[in-house]
C-alpha cells in the first residue's frame, strides 16, 4: 500500500513537473517547399526529443504568399516565436518594430564563434542591430552543363563574362540551342551580377555604389556592362525568356536548352532530383574586365517577435539549428550554404564537385570580393519592379540602354541612397 | 403590409444580410478609409490620413491609361467570347445524344479548376521555347517556328484572353444550357406549325426566352472577370511591359512589391467605381427592372 | 429538307468534336506528366508518353505530403460552408422574388454591388477583424468566410429560381390550409430542387478551390486545405509538374462529382419543372 502511494507521489509529481514546463512554440517558414518543410520537421523532432515538454508547431505558408502573411501576422500580434525574416522582410519587421534585438542572445552564445565571415554583418545591415540569427546563406554562382558542353568539344566551365558570351554564341544555334538561361522576370541579382563585373571598386558596403561613393549608374562602365548584358538576350538567350521567372529557367537549363544558367545553391535541391549525377556542375561566377566578380549574400534567419512569450526557449531553438550537424543536414538536403564554418569540415558534401562553384569564390576573395544590397533602403521591394519594368523595356527595344541608366540613377537618387 | 408579414421578410432575409454586413460590408468601408492612409509596414504605428494623395499617385502613374484600357479590353473581350461560345456550345449540346453526360464532363471541367493552377498550366504549355503548344503546331506544320505567346507584347493580352475564355466557356454553357432547358416544348411546337426555320426559331423564340438569364449572367460575369487577376497573374504577372496589366494585377503588383496596402485600397475603390458606372449604363441600356437569374 | 439536315448534323458534330479537342488536351497533358518519372518531366525534344508510367508522384502527394488530411479539410470546409450558404440564401432568394415590399429592389442591386469589391481590398480589414475574434487559424472561421462569399451569390442565383416557378402552386397550397413557409418548404423547394442543386455545386466548387483566404487565414499543416497544398508545390526552387498534376488531378475528383451529380438537376431537372407548367 505504502508502496502504491509513493508512486502514485511519484507519478503525479512527474507530471506536474513536465505540467510545469509545458512551453509550445510556433515557428513560420517563408521558403516553404514540401521538402524544406520535412527537412525541418526533423530538426524539429530532435529538439523535441531533446527537450521534454517543448512542443513546435511549423507553420509553412506558400511561397508566395509568405511575405504578406508574415507581414500580416506580425503587425496583428498572432501567436509566433520564431519568424524566419527573408532580405524583403527584414526592413519592414524592423520599421515596424516588432523584431527582438538578438544582440544580448549572440553577445552570452558561445556557439557563435564559428560563423562564416560575413554573415554576421550580413545581419546587421539595419540600425547596426542583429534583428535576425542567419540560418543560411544563398550567394548566385554558375551553372553549367557539362554533357552539353562536351558535345560542342569545350572542356571547361567559362572563367570570364568574355568567355562566356564566346561559349554562349559559340553554341546557340537560336533555334533549339541556346546559351545562356536568361532572367526575365524579378532580373534584380541577375542583371546586377554582370554589370558590376565590369568594375573594379563596388562598395563592399553596397553594390550601386563605388567606393568613392558614386551611384554605378553614373559611371561608363555600368553602360558596357549593361550592353554586355542584352547582348546576351540578343545572341544567345530563347526570345521567350524575357517572360521567365525561376521555373522556366530550371525548366530550360534541365531540358539543355540553356546550359549556362546563374543561380542560388537552392537550386541544387531539385536539379538533383530531376538530373542524373554529374549532369550539372558550378564553377565561380565569371569574372568582367574589370577582373573582378561581386556576389552577395542573400540570406534569411530566424528572429524572435518582440511579442513572443517564449524568448529563451526561442533562442535555444536557434542556437539548436545552427549546430554543424543540424546546419550540415538542412543545406545539404535543401540546398543552401552553410552558416557554420565547422560545417564544411564535417561534410564531404560541401567540398564535392556541386559545391566547387562556392567552395572556388569563398578561397578567392580579392577575385570574389562580397557586396551588400541596400535592402535597408525602403524603395528596395519597389526596386524589384523598377528594374524588371525597365529590363523589359530594354528587350523590346522601347528604351535605350543610357536612357535606362539614367532612370536607375534617378530611382535610386530619388530613393536617398547619395544621402 | 401587416406586421406579421414583415416580420416573417425580416426574418428570411436577416441570416444573409448580417453575414453579408458582417464580412464584406464592414471590411470594405475599413477597405475604403485605408485608401486614404499611408499604411505600409514601414508606416506601422504610425498611420494617417492624407486625403487624395494615393489617388494622386495612381492617377499619375504614365501606365494608368494604358492599364485602364487593358483592362476594358480584358473584360469585354473575354465576356464577349465567353458569352457566344458558351451559348453555341449549350444550343450544340441541347439535343440529348449518347454519352452528353460523359462529354459534359469532359468539356466542362476548366469550371471545376482554380483560376491560378489554370493560369500556371497554360504559361507552361505556351513557353515560347519549350511548350507543348508550339511543339504541337510545329509538329502540325501549322506554324514554322515558335510563337512566343506570353513573351511579345503583341501577342500577351491575346494568349491571356485565349486561356480567360477556355475557362469562362463552361460556365455560360451551363447556365444558358440550364435557361434552354427551362423553355417549354410547346412553344416550338407552335412554331414549327407556323414554318418557322431553325434560325428564325433562335432568334425569335430561343434567344427572347433566354434573355433575362443572360442580362444577369453577363452583368454578374463582367465584375466577376474584372475582379479575378488569377488567370493573368499566372501568366505574365502584368507583363511583359505592362501589356497585360490590368486594374486588379496592378494592385496585387502593388501589395507584393511596394508593400503599400493604402495605395493598393485605393486602386480597390477605384475598381467599385468603376464597376458601378458600368452596372448602371449596363442596367440602363438592357432595361434595368429585368434583373433576375 | 434531308441534306440540310446531313449538313447541320456533320456541322454540329465537327464543332463538338473541335471544341472537345481544345477543352481536353490541356487536363490530357497534365495527367500524362502525373505518370512521368521527375526525370522525364522537362525533356526536350518533348517526351509524349513516359518510358515507364508510374504512379510516383501520386504516391509522393499522400505519403510525403499530407495530402489526405487536407483533401479530409476541404471537404468538410466546403461541404460545411456551401450548404450553410445554400440554405440561408434559400430563405432570402425567395423572400425577394416572391414577397412585394419596399426595397425589395435596392436589396437585390445591394447583392450585386457586393459582388464588385476585389476581395484584396477586403483582406487587410478582414485580418485584423478575424485576429480580433480570435478566429485566425480556425477552419471555423474559413467556413464563415466561404458562407459570406458563397450566401450573396447564391441568393441572386436562388431567387432567379424562384422568380421562374410559378405563384399559383403555392397559393393554391395556401388555400388548402398550409401555412406560407409550409408551402415553401412543401411545394417550392421540392421544384425547387434544381435550383437547390445548381446553387450548392456553384458554391461548392468556389469554396473548394479558394486559395488565398485559405494561404492567410489558416496557418497548421493539419488545418491546411486542398488548394493551399497545391500552392505550396511552387517553392522558391521552382514546381514540380509531376507532383502538382498529380494534385491537380486529384483535387478534381470531387468537383466532378458534385457536378454530374448537379447535372442530373441542373439539365434535366428544370426541364420537368416546365414541361408541368
Amino acid at each position: 500500500m505504502k508502496r502504491l502511494l509513493v508512486l502514485l507521489l511519484l507519478v503525479v509529481l512527474s507530471f506536474s513537473l513536465l505540467g510545469a514546463k509545458d512551453i509550445s512554440l510556433k515557428i513560420i517558414q517563408v521558403f516553404s517547399s514540401p521538402e524544406r518543410t520535412k527537412i525541418l520537421e526533423n530538426i524539429i523532432a530532435d529538439f523535441e526529443a531533446l527537450n521534454p515538454g517543448v512542443t513546435i508547431e511549423l507553420i509553412s505558408p506558400p511561397y508566395e504568399t509568405a511575405i504578406p502573411k508574415v507581414n500580416l501576422m506580425m503587425s496583428t500580434e498572432q501567436e509566433l516565436d520564431i519568424v524566419e525574416v527573408s532580405d524583403w522582410l527584414l526592413s519592414g519587421l524592423v520599421s515596424m518594430g516588432k523584431l527582438e534585438s538578438l544582440e544580448p542572445y549572440i553577445a552570452a552564445s558561445t556557439e557563435l564563434d564559428y560563423l562564416v565571415d560575413g554573415v554576421l554583418k550580413s545581419a546587421r545591415v539595419m540600425n547596426d542591430t542583429a534583428y535576425i540569427m542567419p540560418n543560411a546563406v544563398y550567394v548566385k554562382t554558375l551553372f553549367y552543363r557539362p554533357d552539353i558542353f562536351a558535345r560542342f568539344n569545350l572542356k571547361n566551365p567559362p572563367s570570364t563574362m568574355g568567355e562566356m558570351m564566346a561559349y554562349a554564341r559559340y553554341i546557340t544555334n537560336g533555334k533549339d540551342q541556346f546559351g545562356f538561361d536568361w532572367r526575365g522576370i524579378d532580373p534584380v541579382n541577375f542583371m546586377d551580377l554582370v554589370v558590376t563585373s565590369f568594375f573594379d571598386d563596388i562598395d563592399p558596403e553596397c553594390m550601386y555604389k563605388t567606393v568613392d561613393g558614386k551611384l554605378i549608374f553614373e559611371d561608363p562602365r555600368a553602360l558596357e556592362g549593361l550592353n554586355f548584358y542584352l547582348d546576351l538576350y540578343f545572341n544567345t538567350s530563347p526570345k521567350d525568356s524575357i517572360n521567365w521567372g525561376f521555373d522556366d529557367q530550371v525548366n530550360s537549363f534541365v531540358s539543355g536548352i540553356t546550359p549556362i544558367l546563374f543561380q542560388d545553391p537552392d537550386t541544387t535541391g531539385l536539379l538533383n532530383n530531376l538530373l542524373t549525377d554529374g549532369a550539372y556542375k558550378t564553377a565561380a561566377l565569371p569574372t568582367g574586365p574589370g577582373g573582378k566578380a561581386y556576389p552577395t549574400f542573400g540570406f534569411a534567419g530566424w528572429g524572435i517577435p518582440t511579442f513572443s512569450k517564449n524568448k529563451e526557449m526561442a533562442w535555444k531553438f536557434i542556437e539548436f539549428f545552427n549546430r554543424p550537424e543540424n546546419g550540415a543536414y538542412f543545406c545539404r538536403e535543401y540546398g543552401a550554404l552553410p552558416v557554420d564554418k565547422r560545417v564544411y569540415e564535417i561534410d564531404p558534401y560541401f567540398s564535392s564537385d556541386i559545391f566547387a562553384g562556392w567552395a572556388q569564390m569563398f578561397a578567392h576573395p580579392e577575385t570574389y570580393p562580397m557586396t551588400e544590397y541596400p535592402i535597408d533602403n525602403p524603395a528596395w521591394g519597389d526596386w524589384f519592379r523598377f528594374q524588371g519594368d525597365i529590363q523589359e523595356r530594354l528587350l523590346l527595344k522601347r528604351l535605350t540602354p543610357e536612357k535606362a541608366l539614367q532612370e536607375f540613377s534617378k530611382f535610386w537618387r530619388d530613393a536617398g541612397l547619395m544621402h | 403590409m401587416n406586421r406579421k408579414k414583415g416580420l416573417f421578410i425580416f426574418l428570411m432575409l436577416v441570416p444573409t444580410f448580417s453575414v453579408i454586413g458582417f464580412l464584406t460590408i464592414y471590411p470594405t468601408i475599413k477597405g475604403f478609409i485605408l485608401a486614404f492612409q499611408n499604411y505600409t509596414v514601414f508606416t506601422f504605428g504610425r498611420v494617417r490620413f492624407i486625403g487624395w494623395d494615393n489617388f494622386a499617385k495612381i492617377f499619375s502613374d504614365p501606365e494608368f491609361l494604358n492599364i485602364v484600357w487593358n483592362t476594358v479590353v480584358w473584360i469585354s473581350v473575354s465576356v464577349f467570347f465567353q458569352l457566344v461560345l458558351g451559348l453555341g456550345l449549350a444550343l450544340l449540346m441541347r439535343k440529348p445524344f449518347k454519352g452528353r453526360g460523359i462529354y459534359a464532363g469532359l468539356v466542362f471541367y476548366p469550371w471545376a479548376l482554380s483560376g491560378f493552377a489554370i493560369g500556371l498550366l497554360w504559361s507552361w504549355l505556351l513557353n515560347g521555347q519549350f511548350g507543348i503548344v508550339n511543339d504541337v503546331l510545329v509538329r502540325l506544320g501549322l506554324i514554322k517556328d515558335n510563337i512566343q505567346f506570353l513573351s511579345n507584347p503583341d501577342t500577351a493580352m491575346f494568349s491571356v484572353l485565349l486561356v480567360n475564355i477556355w475557362y469562362g466557356i463552361p460556365f455560360f454553357a451551363i447556365m444558358s444550357l440550364a435557361a434552354l432547358q427551362s423553355i417549354p416544348k410547346s412553344v416550338y411546337e407552335a412554331a414549327q406549325i407556323d414554318g418557322a426555320g431553325g434560325f428564325k426559331q433562335l432568334v425569335s423564340i430561343t434567344l427572347p426566352y433566354i434573355r433575362p438569364t443572360l442580362i444577369n449572367t453577363i452583368l454578374l460575369r463582367v465584375i466577376w472577370v474584372m475582379n479575378f487577376p488569377d488567370v493573368i497573374y499566372g501568366m505574365t504577372r502584368g507583363g511583359p511591359a505592362g501589356s497585360t496589366e490590368i486594374l486588379s494585377t496592378y494592385m496585387i503588383n502593388i501589395v507584393y512589391y511596394k508593400n503599400d496596402f493604402s495605395r493598393a485600397s485605393a486602386v480597390g475603390v477605384l475598381i467599385v467605381l468603376f464597376l458601378l458606372v458600368y452596372t448602371i449604363f449596363y442596367l440602363r441600356i438592357s432595361g434595368g427592372k429585368e434583373l433576375e437569374l | 429538307m434531308k441534306p440540310r439536315k446531313v449538313i447541320f448534323g456533320t456541322l454540329r458534330w465537327t464543332a463538338l468534336s473541335m471544341y472537345l479537342l481544345f477543352a481536353v488536351f490541356p487536363l490530357a497533358w497534365i495527367f500524362i506528366t502525373s505518370i512521368k518519372p521527375p526525370q522525364e518531366v522537362y525533356t526536350y525534344p518533348i517526351r509524349y508518353w513516359p518510358s515507364k508510367p508510374t504512379g510516383e508522384a501520386y504516391v509522393y502527394l499522400f505519403e510525403f505530403a499530407n495530402f489526405f488530411r487536407y483533401f479530409v479539410n476541404s471537404i468538410f470546409v466546403s461541404m460545411a460552408a456551401s450548404i450553410s450558404a445554400t440554405f440561408i440564401a434559400m430563405l432570402s432568394g425567395y423572400v425577394l422574388a416572391r414577397m412585394r415590399f419596399r426595397g425589395r429592389y435596392l436589396l437585390t442591386l445591394f447583392l450585386f454591388f457586393t459582388q464588385m469589391i476585389p476581395a484584396y481590398l477586403l483582406m487587410i480589414p478582414q485580418f485584423s477583424m478575424f485576429s480580433d475574434f480570435k478566429l485566425i487559424n480556425r477552419l471555423s472561421g474559413i467556413i464563415l468566410i466561404y458562407i459570406g462569399l458563397g450566401a450573396t451569390f447564391s441568393t441572386i442565383m436562388a431567387r432567379g429560381f424562384f422568380v421562374r416557378i410559378p405563384e399559383t402552386l403555392e397559393e393554391a397550397a395556401m388555400i388548402d390550409g398550409c401555412t406560407r413557409l409550409g408551402a415553401l418548404f412543401r411545394i417550392t423547394l421540392r421544384l425547387m430542387l434544381p435550383g437547390v442543386a445548381a446553387v450548392f455545386s456553384f458554391s461548392f466548387v468556389n469554396n473548394w478551390n479558394e486559395l488565398f483566404t485559405a494561404a492567410l487565414f489558416l496557418n497548421s499543416d493539419s488545418k491546411m486545405t486542398v488548394p493551399v497544398a497545391l500552392y505550396s508545390f511552387i517553392s522558391k526552387a521552382g514546381i514540380q509538374w509531376n507532383v502538382l498534376g498529380a494534385g491537380i488531378i486529384i483535387a478534381l475528383v470531387p468537383t466532378i462529382f458534385v457536378f454530374s451529380f448537379a447535372q442530373k438537376y441542373i439539365v434535366a431537372g428544370l426541364t420537368q419543372g416546365s414541361v408541368k407548367e
